[in-house]
């Protein structure tokens, strides 16, 4: 550990890293995937390897979807462990048909006597692209059945939820966000130690990564820092809050959001995800489920309210979850309660 | 027909426009990304003395070009890219979401996406009996998407008048076409949908003007779709900012000095004896696509208040 602090990676470097040592270990793990050859990516997840583990192992694709996302299904058949790499989250709608007909439907349409041991590894989020380029779409992928849904948001959890990725026998959707991509690990305020040795986090395990009294703020990927930088400003105002990092959404880690929630009473669920029928709803539902209809003393959703983000700007930041409009809503709790 | 000094002032509007784009790019004017066409003017020169309003045109994330071309307005295209409330779009779809409906053209930020809009233009015109086309436009990475099948495989099938023009400038980010190709052009797959291709060298207007004109008369006469490959070469990076390792700097150095359609043509126009001062045209584009930029820069932005408009029609 003694490595890890002056390492100083940023979070594309971490998740080849990670890669790169799963690779090492099992010969079965290929990556196909457009621009992740030569150039590692193009925002640089996959630097290195195809130099240390050959151009069948790491290859580039033409752009066509459809067809390499369908070559993991069958790589998978095969007895592969493939990465698949869609670029931007937006494009499954290109290779969808793969993604939720065979990939997540074949373990159980099979009983249970195929496994599909595959990774569908992408990046989601806005960084100013538009409404083509920005979308999150994990509640989505959730939404879908059989596959599960990993969104980490810090870079000690891009690693180890790759690595567990990469271990497990069941589809993993392992959705990146792109504004982190870049991003130095010492930059974080949750998980910026990153040891250089091999490690998993286990897929469906939230973590508490700032504890409070006031309130539970539910949130993953990018929101986590937003939320964690907005709870430094509410304690400034006496309001406590409590961050929940969900890490994923497929298995969905209620246990430790209704743990919270028992003590505070207070949710608010930040997703930079589309608000309606998706997971901040989800969060809710089963909260309400579990703890009772009258567990709760306050319930909010700050998400993209059903918009395609808009290319300027200042609309841009009208629609998505920042650490100001974090803050902005946990004050709107506390006034009214 | 078309002369070559026409062509020239044409591709010189087209660069001086991306170029005014670049400027405001750099000075970080531009919210998110920007692709531009620079070193492929040729192409989207060569289609303007084809394109008839009626027609429509659908075009890619590298668009700004095929938009003039079409006839959209040069300050309302790039008050969009600027993300002005004056822009196309009212600053919401940005510069890979053009939408003009009054000139039929459009755009994606979706690689492939294109073809499969043109040709329900195609259709639409088909349906009408109208001697009008749908034109797809899809750089060489774009053409390795299912959708360039199952277009002209549907408009070989039943004649629709949809013409294909592909960019080949070689990559598609870092991938050379020629690692993902089955054939060694792209034109010569037209034989499966019983079209005519051609392959044309992208960086000669003529040559490009030709081969669309043909194609353009083949779509518009009923006898079905048509391909054109232009080659060509990419002189930015793939996006601004785009570290452009996969090209080596010598190989950026020969793309400029062999293969930049406008110096190419200049010397032709002046092997021909042409006397028109060609620099004069030059700084009068630049001075054309500037004053447009100033204008732009002086434009309101939209209102965060009105994020949430425009959603549904009611
Ligand atoms: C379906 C889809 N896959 C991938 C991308 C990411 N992407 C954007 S442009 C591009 C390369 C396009 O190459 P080409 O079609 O040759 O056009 P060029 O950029 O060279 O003009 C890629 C892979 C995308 N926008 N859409």
């Amino acid at each position: 550990m003694a490595t890890a602090n002056i390492r100083n990676l940023n979070c594309s470097q971490v998740i080849a890293e990670a890669i790169g040592l799963e690779m090492e270990r099992d010969p079965r793990i290929l990556v196909l995937g457009e621009d992740v050859g030569r150039i590692g990516g193009v925002f640089g997840a996959t630097r290195g390897l195809q130099e240390r583990f050959g151009d069948k192992r790491v290859r580039d694709m033409p752009i066509s979807e459809m067809a390499f996302t369908g070559m993991g299904v069958g790589l998978a058949l095969a007895g592969y462990r493939p990465i698949i790499e869609i670029m931007f989250a937006d494009f499954v709608g290109v290779c969808l048909e793969q993604v939720y007909n065979a990939m997540a439907k074949i373990p159980y349409m099979s009983g249970g006597t195929v496994r599909m041991p595959m990774v569908v590894k992408t990046a989601g989020g806005c960084i100013g692209s538009a409404a083509q380029h920005s979308q999150c779409l994990w509640g989505l992928f959730a939404h879908l059945p059989g596959m599960k849904v990993v969104v980490p948001g810090n870079p000690y959890d891009y690693k180890g939820l790759m690595a567990s990725a990469l271990t497990s026998d069941d589809p993993v959707v392992y959705i990146e966000h792109q504004s982190q991509m870049g991003k130095k690990a010492t930059t974080f305020r949750a998980g910026a130690v990153v040891p250089a040795e091999r490690y998993t986090v286990p897929i469906g395990q939230a973590a508490v990564v700032r504890s409070g009294r006031d309130l539970t703020i539910v949130t993953l990927s990018a929101c986590v820092e937003h939320a964690l930088e907005a709870a430094e400003t509410l304690a400034g105002e006496g309001i406590d809050a409590e961050v929940i990092d969900l890490r994923g959404l497929v298995p969905l880690d209620m246990a430790t959001v209704c743990a919270s929630l028992a003590r505070t009473s207070r949710l608010l669920v930040v997703d930079e995800d589309y608000v309606s029928f998706g997971l901040s709803g989800e969060i809710v539902a089963r909260a309400v489920e579990e703890l009772g209809p009258t567990a709760l003393r306050q319930v909010a959703r700050h998400a993209n309210p059903d918009v395609p983000v808009p290319a300027a700007a200042a609309l841009e930041q009208a629609v998505l979850p920042g650490p100001a409009s974090i803050a902005a809503a946990a004050r709107r709790m506390a006034a009214r309660s | 027909m078309t002369s070559l000094f026409e062509h020239f002032k044409a591709m010189a509007r087209l660069r001086a426009f991306d170029e005014a784009c670049l400027d405001g790019f750099h000075k970080g004017e531009i919210h998110g990304e920007l692709h531009t066409g620079i070193g492929q003017e040729a192409i989207a020169a060569g289609m303007i003395p084809s394109l008839e309003a009626g027609d429509a045109l659908v075009s890619t994330h590298r668009n700004h070009m095929h938009g003039l071309a079409k006839g959209v307005d040069a300050h309302a295209l790039m008050a969009e890219i600027f993300h002005r409330e004056t822009g196309l779009c009212r600053g919401r779809g940005g510069h890979m979401h053009p939408f003009d409906l009054g000139q039929n053209f459009s755009a994606t930020g979706i690689v492939g996406a294109s073809l499969p809009v043109a040709l329900g233009y195609a259709y639409a015109f088909w349906m009408e009996g109208r001697a009008n086309v749908g034109i797809g436009i899809t750089g060489d990475g774009g053409a390795n998407a299912g959708a360039f099948h199952e277009c002209l495989n549907i408009a070989g099938a039943w004649k629709l008048p949809f013409v294909v023009v592909v960019e080949n400038n070689a990559y598609a980010i870092s991938v050379p076409i020629r690692h993902v190709l089955a054939t060694p052009t792209i034109a010569e797959r037209a034989a499966a949908y019983g079209a005519p291709g051609w392959r044309v060298d992208g960086t000669d207007p003529e040559a490009v003007a030709e081969a669309f004109a043909r194609a353009m008369e083949h779509a518009r006469a009923g006898r079905g779709p048509a391909i054109v490959e232009a080659t060509c070469q990419r002189f930015q990076g793939h996006y601004e900012g785009d570290h452009d390792s996969y090209r080596s700097r010598d190989e950026k150095r020969r793309m400029k000095a062999e293969h930049d359609p406008l110096a190419i043509t200049r010397r032709k126009l002046v092997a021909a004896g042409d006397a028109t001062d060609l620099d004069a045209i030059l700084a009068a584009a630049k001075a054309e696509m500037a004053g447009i930029l100033e204008r732009v820069r002086g434009e309101p932005r939209p209102d965060a208040a009105d994020a949430l408009r425009y959603r549904f029609a009611s």
